[in-house]
């Protein structure tokens, strides 16, 4: 009997799982600099409600451009920063807790809980001012890769672009992938930790261990304390806000206050007498790298079609016979010989569901046995 | 689509099929594969060179370098062309099917028509009147899409070993006579029926509007697959030993009936006058003069026993001004 389909048996199907990961690198001219019509940056958008800023890789009109990430500020009430005579105080307000709610949850009585320094919610110091980077999922696809995230930071006095800035610190999830939390509703996160790479006597702690805010590998978040344009003595925003510079430095001339202005504001004197989107002006200005793995998971299915020594022999081809005659035979005694190039997954009614292409013909005929393994990701 | 790099290791570029990601997207358990086939879509036999002076490793030198496409997503335009598992090596004759455009074959009116060359079908009762389609002799090759009768001409096509060099009174092999067909054709524009004017339950529309019909010769009779046997038939356009013919006819659909509208789309931009013998870019001809558009399409038949194929090519003409 002929036949042209061969129907799986248990063994021919299996499914795997499989992490795959990219390399996500960006630099601070992407995120700062690099696309700029006059006085506008044409790759970032600001939207009327001005509650967050989001960064594309190209100028935002164009099709081609991909959004890599947005960027917010947010504070909460036991921030001395919170005040209804601060600009945009609600926003700042509502925007910390929609984060924290997300990503820190609630505590028993239904209480919006802070972003906790360590993770330990029940004790210790609280982020209660923030800066959240929100990376696409795009970027991030399933996850972020757990110790493979990089920021580089400027910390020095000035408005200059971050390359240029001689005082850099580098924040990480230093080995997060052995240590990190799962007491968040968003999944794992870690905290991460900064130590100076450019310049000497930057941070008030430079063991590594200086923790300055969490990343959310699920949700692809990362929250940083706002302590990181401060330092040491600045006290007078609480206890909180204390800052993690040294305490040689001052608090960091965070950005010049208004077109034409020549003095600069602090990092408090921005977030409560400027708008959000300013706020992030200044902070992509000091951004001079970004790089993390991301994560997919890839589930699949292999099909092993195995092509035994007396199986797809002859062809359909309209061109395998001449006036009825296999063309690649002279007499009946010759072996039949195909040419696979073209692999069908159907279903039980023949319906065509999948179809594999093999790079170059194999031949196929009854001296030889093939089992072409066909993979299928979902 | 592009080729595949053929510079290295062999690679193997799956895709899902359009239909295949409509069914995972369904979420009800119909994404399930079941069964595999192989297929040389690529491949053209007639360069493999028995005579090549450098010996037989060179037969298929050009066959082996033939490069080969990435995989479409479209499941109408995949795998047409299936290997065949056949245990025995000994074969050197396999069967194919072909079209019978003999006009005077015995018990069927089958030819095709005449200015056309190929089988029309017309889509209305005005036109089957232009087209003489209920008339055997005038209307040759014209298949009333609308009024069917017992009578009418029927699209046959016959399977067999094509040759001279084995006689057709010998039987053809067991494993060579298709008993199954599938005939897949363009829901849009027709159905296909019996040859005594049934209807036949479509077995599956897919997503580019392509219906599939299974035939089998226990389930759909004499009146579509017959045996065509060792003893001489007149016009049959199997040379060697038979398997089965399949006749059917098609009906034009309704929209093709009571509109213009598919003829506009995706029909021929020329009118064509008087019995579809002349074509023209305008039209405007006096009263009095025959006026039709045409659509030209193509209705595949496919043995699933044998794999073997064809695509038989079909016009759908309407008169659109007397």
């Amino acid at each position: 009997m002929a036949s042209s389909y061969k129907t799986f048996s248990t063994n021919d199907v299996v499914s795997t799982k499989t992490l795959l990961h990219e390399a996500i690198p960006l630099t601070g001219t992407v995120v700062s600099g690099t696309y700029v019509d006059g006085a506008t940056e044409t790759n970032i958008k600001n939207y009327s409600h001005g509650m967050f800023q989001s960064v594309y890789d190209y100028p935002y009109l164009s099709s081609s451009a991909n959004h890599i990430f947005d960027i917010t500020i947010g504070y909460n009430a036991g921030s001395k920063m919170s005040n209804p005579a601060h600009t945009q105080n609600a926003k700042k307000l509502n925007l910390y807790n929609q984060m924290a709610q997300v990503l820190v949850g609630h505590d028993s009585d239904g209480n919006i809980r802070a972003f906790d320094e360590d993770g330990n919610l029940t004790e210790g110091s609280k982020i209660n001012s923030a800066i959240f980077l929100n990376f696409s999922r795009l970027l991030t696809k399933d996850e972020i890769k757990k110790g493979s995230f990089s920021l580089v930071m400027a910390v020095g006095q000035g408005h200059e672009k971050a390359a240029s800035h001689t005082e850099q610190i580098t924040i990480t999830d230093d080995n997060a992938q052995n240590d990190y939390r799962v007491n968040s509703p968003a999944g794992d996160y870690a905290i991460l930790y900064a130590d100076s790479t450019k310049g000497s006597d930057l941070l008030a702690d430079d063991s590594g261990d200086q923790k300055v805010g969490l990343i959310y590998y699920h949700a692809g978040v990362v929250v940083l304390t706002s302590s990181i344009f401060l330092d040491e003595n600045t006290g007078d925003l609480g206890g909180a806000h204390v800052g993690i510079l040294d305490t040689l430095k001052h608090d960091v001339e965070f950005f010049r206050a208004g077109a034409g202005a020549t003095g600069y504001e602090s990092l408090p004197e921005a977030f409560t007498g400027s708008a959000i989107s300013s706020s992030c002006d200044a902070i992509r200005q000091r951004i001079s790298n970004i790089s993390f793995n991301n994560t997919t998971e890839l589930n699949s299915t292999i099909y092993f079609c195995r092509a035994q020594h007396n199986e797809f022999n002859y062809s359909s081809n309209p061109t395998y016979t001449s006036s009825s005659k296999i063309q690649v035979k002279n007499i009946s005694s010759d072996s039949p010989i195909s040419y696979i190039t073209t692999v069908g997954l159907y279903s039980s009614d023949n319906e065509l569901m999948a179809v594999a292409k093999l790079s170059e013909p194999l031949k196929k005929d009854p001296t030889n046995e093939l089992t072409l393994r066909v993979r299928l990701d979902y | 689509m592009g080729f595949l790099d053929n510079s290295g290791d062999i690679l193997l570029d799956a895709v899902l099929t359009d239909t295949g990601r409509m069914r995972l997207a369904k979420g009800d358990g119909s994404f399930k594969i079941a069964k595999f086939c192989l297929a040389d879509d690529e491949i053209n036999y007639g360069l493999y060179d028995k005579t090549h002076a450098s010996g037989s490793a060179y037969y298929d030198l050009e066959i082996l370098q033939t490069p080969v496409m990435e995989a479409f997503t479209n499941n109408a335009s995949s795998v047409k062309h299936r290997l065949i598992s056949i245990s025995r090596t000994n074969l050197l004759y396999l069967p194919v099917i072909k079209l019978n455009t003999n006009g005077d074959r015995a018990d069927h009116s089958c030819g095709v028509h005449g200015a056309s060359t190929v089988h029309v079908v017309a889509v209305d009762s005005d036109t089957e009147t232009g087209l003489s389609a209920t008339d055997t002799t005038a209307g040759i090759g014209v298949l009333p899409g609308e009024t069917i009768t017992n009578e009418d001409s029927c699209i046959l096509v016959e399977e067999g070993l094509d040759t001279t060099e084995i006689s057709f009174s010998y039987a053809i092999d067991s494993d060579l006579n298709e008993s199954q067909y599938i005939v897949e054709m363009d829901n849009r524009l027709g159905s296909l029926i019996s040859f005594t004017g049934t209807s036949v339950t479509v077995s599956y529309i897919d997503d580019d509007n392509i219906a599939s019909y299974y035939l089998s010769s226990t389930t759909h009779g004499t009146t579509m697959i017959n045996s065509l046997g060792t003893t001489a038939i007149d016009g049959c356009s199997i040379a060697g030993p038979r398997g089965t013919s399949l006749k059917f006819k098609v009906k034009a659909s309704l929209e093709l009936n009571t509109s213009q509208y598919l003829f506009e789309q995706v029909g021929d931009t020329l009118y064509y006058l008087n019995t579809l013998a002349t074509a023209t870019a305008t039209t405007g001809y006096a009263e009095g003069t025959n006026e039709y558009r045409v659509i030209d399409s193509n209705i595949r038949i496919t043995g699933a026993t044998t794999g073997a194929s064809i695509n038989v090519p079909i016009r759908y003409a309407k008169k659109v001004k007397s």
